[in-house]
């Protein structure tokens, strides 16, 4: 299980998810804006 | 010496035992990452407080974000989260070489990474400085400069523990057996790391 707080090597992992989620946000937000 | 007469407990024998006894460990888990995870769940509740207030601002006065005369540069803020995310790349690769005991990569890794992060507070200084509004000026400009300021003070702090790390990484410290002194400041860079696309989403691009 991811524990970012254990160790670099899970904090590090925790920051790519967090690049990929919030990637993935900003583009639908961007998209309904757009379509809206 | 009335003392010495005292009989020492098991495993102190013969009284070749000096200084304070040492700690209990009431914890499985060690106490410098103990540490660590008690200071950033503090952490979390700081930035929490501040986006609740910038969700406030935003959401609840319904007025349209950023507000008239209010220019953000968003290309320079996007290069810089582009910066900051590559510092913890680099600071990524010092913690794996010191694992495998490649101190090239330790040192050459820790430099860049306080390289890095010394480019992105000088180009938030700048940026602050190029805005063309000040933070009592509106509602709104105050919880940019307050979220922003926060991040760019934890980036401060960050570099001064970086800077630490990089001289005794280039002073011999640190081995594959034991680098807890750069694993433990890498976990608060990458949570700096973090605030920080969270902050750059929310404040520059939603």
């Amino acid at each position: 299980m991811l524990n970012p707080l254990r160790s670099e090597d899970d904090a590090f992992r925790l920051l790519l998810y967090a690049i990929g989620v919030v990637v993935v946000i900003a583009v639908l937000v961007v998209i309904v804006r757009a379509i809206a | 010496m009335e003392a010495a007469s005292i009989p020492h407990p098991a495993g102190h024998a013969g009284g070749e035992h000096h200084g304070p006894p040492p700690a209990h460990h009431s914890s499985r888990v060690e106490a410098p990452l103990l540490g660590m995870l008690l200071f950033i769940i503090s952490e979390v509740m700081i930035f929490g407080a501040f986006f609740t207030a910038y969700f406030f601002i935003r959401i609840a006065e319904g007025e349209p974000w950023p507000a008239p005369g209010m220019h953000l540069p968003v290309p320079v803020a996007f290069v810089n989260t582009l910066i900051l995310v590559s510092s913890s790349f680099t600071l990524h690769w010092a913690e794996q070489s010191i694992k495998r005991g490649n101190r090239f990569g330790l040192k050459a890794g820790m430099l860049t990474t306080f390289l890095l992060g010394c480019t992105f507070l000088f180009i938030q200084i700048n940026e602050y400085a190029n805005l063309g509004f000040a933070p009592q000026d509106h509602a709104q400009q105050t919880i940019f400069y307050s979220l922003t300021g926060l991040h760019g003070a934890h980036v401060f702090i960050g570099l001064l523990i970086l800077a630490s790390v990089t001289v005794r990484a280039f002073r011999g410290h640190y081995s594959p057996e034991s680098h807890r002194g750069v694993e433990v400041p890498g976990i608060y860079w990458h949570f700096v790391d973090i605030m920080w696309i969270v902050v750059f989403t929310t404040v520059y691009v939603l």
